[in-house]
């Protein structure tokens, strides 16, 4: 009787891999480009949805010229705000390093732009979460 | 486009898709979902904004 209960029970912890890709894979394409790990896994309407959703919030910030972080010496919190900031992936790099985009403080959308930015990279962070789940079998 | 509440209404609209779309599934929650989470940040902004009407704004804070 406590066979089953305890085989029942590490099926509950380690759920059947529904996925031919690595959770690590997709979650790095889902981390480089927003949607792509989606995309793999074969959600197309999802990954659709998420890219552009996401891509409009980093196309909303950049037009309020919203701040863009990078890390500030003697100020940790920038830090953690550059990592959230760079959970958008791509975009934050070309943004910054190819299109050499920081924001503007003068601008009068400053606030909200730099809101949109970083909501644009924390939620591409919890794609990556998601398609890690999806191809551990742990969502659908 | 820089008006505040159409900036606050878009960011509410893309933020209650996206987490409509990650955390539900069936239409019927999605849509359920959706109002909650629009309606709630939209409305409680109002009624932070409502609440804090009656204090005065100060000086300008400092560029940082």
């Amino acid at each position: 009787m406590a066979e089953p209960a305890r085989q029942e029970g590490q099926a509950r912890e380690r759920p059947e891999r529904v996925s031919a890709l690595p959770g690590w894979v997709a979650s790095i394409a889902a981390w480089v480009l927003p949607g792509l790990g989606h995309l793999l896994l074969g959600r197309r309407g999802r990954a659709s949805l998420f890219f552009l959703l996401v891509l409009a919030a980093v196309g909303i910030g950049y037009a309020l010229e919203g701040k863009l972080y990078t890390p500030v010496p003697g100020r940790p919190l920038t830090v953690l705000a550059t990592l959230g900031a760079m959970g958008m992936g791509l975009p934050y790099f070309l943004l910054r390093f190819t299109a050499g985009y920081t924001g503007d403080v003068a601008a009068p959308g400053f606030e909200y732009g730099t809101a949109f930015l970083l909501s644009a990279g924390l939620m591409n962070l919890l794609l990556v979460l998601d398609a890690w789940d999806i191809a551990s079998g742990r969502k659908e | 486009m820089l008006s505040h509440f159409l900036l606050m209404v878009l960011y509410a609209l893309v933020l209650s898709v996206f987490f409509t779309a990650l955390w539900r599934r069936n239409r019927r929650e999605q849509v359920r979902l959706f109002l909650q989470l629009f309606l709630g940040m939209v409305g409680g902004g109002l009624l932070i904004a409502w609440l804090m009407y009656p204090f005065p704004s100060g000086p300008p804070a400092p560029l940082p």
